[in-house]
């Protein structure tokens, strides 16, 4: 399993977008942005619906679990503040009630060979410090789906 | 198809010394490989009269230091200082095949005679591709943050979608380091000529970023490559015989900064951009005698094989067995070795290997009455820019 104690992560640096996903993480919740025209969810926040460009956007809660779209498994270590972790998992994940938005996370938990195409999962969040908490993701704990 | 197909044609090919660190600035590197090319052509450097390239450094977190780290149009001038100089351009997306495609239009336009493009590759010092710092903003708040954005992880992640949905073997790929490997040893100005590569060591390297290996990923170099280019009918009064461009295509992957797209999205790129090329030259996949994909990852070699149409998306990596290609095989590819085999000068050293074979000038690993030159001149996942080249302008 990797070992993600002495890891330091940069701090993420929310902006005029994407202040409402960070925000809604800090308190616990998976916020993504939404089109209120066509329904699409998109994710990193932007400033226009990426599918129909209406400025129309509002965060909404993403409730549920989701679905490992892609994955890799970092084992080099040009980058010493992740070191102690490698080999370690970096998913993409589709969460089912927002198809088409991918969020890039890691898989935590389980050894990081268990992540594969496919594989289902559900968010948590680590506290990063007194203003950020990310989302992550562990293997789903219940086996419904949406 | 293309009203001015074959009206422009490669008309001569140069290198720098490809080395693993920066021991001279890379200023050096390009004036190398310009005034290679340019003695190749037959030319006289005065007769230059046009100057393109593509200057981006591909290193994250390094900084842009022209000459040191980037060699811009303006760099390359100042050296230069060209009498006739009349058009120049620097393209700031779409890479290297986009700065070539400029050239093209340049010269179809009449607006130069001879046009030199080069592509200079930089090793920095250190990490090539580095994470955030301390803190991560723009698009990297969402990556940098989970250790993603190092060395290949980005190009990794498709693969895994590829060979899950697929049911595939990474193992299939040591064909591909194998084969490439064999060609780098018919190409002196490669990084890798000399060192050879087999089954076993592919089989059994470090991991990288699963499912690349270290023979996955291209090493980062210090190098430089350049082309003259020029109209048909000038180019027959040249030294050395032409490779005439039959059709390119150009068409980005049109995506948000920082967004992860699907694995079909991202193949637009290479589908959307070969479609005019097979439209403007008038051929086929199955006319194609010898092909150059895009390898600075392993895996785009993949992309590149089905969005081109050269086979069905899921068959990529069964398509290359069986000695298919091989130089005497039924698809020569990467015949120069590839960015696997040369070292990471991105996608310029393809489409001059593109126009050696279409010319009957690539030497020993020349392929047999090859005429038709396909080329796919960048990772089709992010970009798309294709060629096609004959040596028989029918
Ligand atoms: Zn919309």
């Amino acid at each position: 399993m990797s070992d993600w104690s002495k890891v330091t992560r940069p701090i993420p640096v929310p902006d005029e977008w994407t202040k409402p996903f960070w925000d809604a993480a800090k308190r616990g919740v998976l916020e993504l942005q939404r089109c209120q025209n066509c329904g699409d969810f998109q994710h990193p926040p932007y400033a226009t619906c990426v599918n129909c460009i209406s400025t129309d956007l509002k965060f909404e809660p993403v409730e549920g679990g989701g679905t490992i779209y892609a994955y890799t498994i970092m084992y080099h270590t040009g980058d010493q503040r992740f070191a102690g972790a490698v080999p370690y998992a970096s998913i993409i994940v589709e969460m089912d009630k927002a198809p088409g938005a991918f969020l890039p996370g890691n898989l935590l938990g389980v050894p990081y060979a268990e992540a594969k195409v496919g594989r289902r999962v559900e968010v948590l969040f680590e506290t990063l410090n007194d203003d950020i908490t990310l989302p992550q993701f562990r293997l789903a704990q219940t086996t419904s789906t949406a | 198809m293309w009203d001015n197909r074959c009206k422009i044609a490669v008309s001569g090919v140069g290198f720098s010394k490809v080395t693993r660190s920066a021991e001279t600035p890379l200023a050096a590197h390009a004036l190398q490989a310009v005034q290679a090319a340019v003695a190749d052509s037959g030319l006289e450097m005065s007769d230059i009269d046009g100057l393109s390239t593509y200057p981006e450094l591909p290193a994250t977190g390094h900084a842009e230091v022209d000459g040191v780290s980037i060699v811009s149009v303006n760099c390359m001038m100042a050296m230069l200082k060209l009498p006739d100089l009349s058009w120049h351009m620097q393209v700031g997306s779409v890479n290297i095949g986009g700065a070539v495609q400029q050239a093209v239009n340049a010269l179809l336009a009449g607006v130069c005679k001879y046009v030199v493009v080069w592509r200079a590759m930089h090793n920095p010092q250190g990490t090539y591709q580095n994470l955030p710092g301390s803190h991560a903003t723009g698009a990297t708040q969402f990556t940098g943050p989970y250790g993603f954005g190092g060395p290949g992880q980005g190009m990794a992640v498709a693969y895994t979608r590829w060979l899950e949905k697929n049911n595939q073997n990474r193992e299939k790929m040591a064909t591909l380091a194998v084969t490439q490997r064999r060609h780098t040893q018919n190409n002196p100005d490669a990084y890798f000529y000399g060192t050879p590569l087999t089954r076993e060591d592919y089989l059994s390297s470090r991991m990288v970023a699963h499912p690349f290996c270290l023979f996955d990923c291209d090493i980062p170099v210090q190098g430089a490559a350049a082309i003259v280019l020029t109209t048909a009918d000038r180019a027959k009064d040249l030294k050395p015989a032409p490779a005439y461009i039959a059709g390119y295509g150009q068409r980005l992957h049109f995506e948000v900064a920082g967004r992860i797209g699907s694995l079909s999205s991202y193949m637009e790129g290479g589908s959307s951009s070969s479609k005019l090329t097979w439209e403007r030259s008038g051929f086929t996949p199955k006319d194609v005698d010898v092909a150059q994909i895009y390898d600075g990852f392993s895996a785009s070699v993949i992309y590149g094989l089905e969005s081109y149409g050269f086979c069905k998306e899921g068959e990529a990596l069964d398509f290359i067995q069986d000695g298919r290609m091989e130089l005497d095989g039924e698809l020569p590819m990467n015949t120069f070795g590839g960015s696997l085999g040369t070292g990471r000068i991105h996608g310029l050293w393809h489409i001059i290997e593109g126009a050696l074979q279409a010319s009957g000038r690539a030497g020993p690993r020349q392929v047999k009455d090859a005429n038709v030159s396909f080329v796919g001149a960048s990772a089709p996942i992010v970009t798309g820019t294709t060629f096609i080249f004959v040596g028989d302008p029918y």
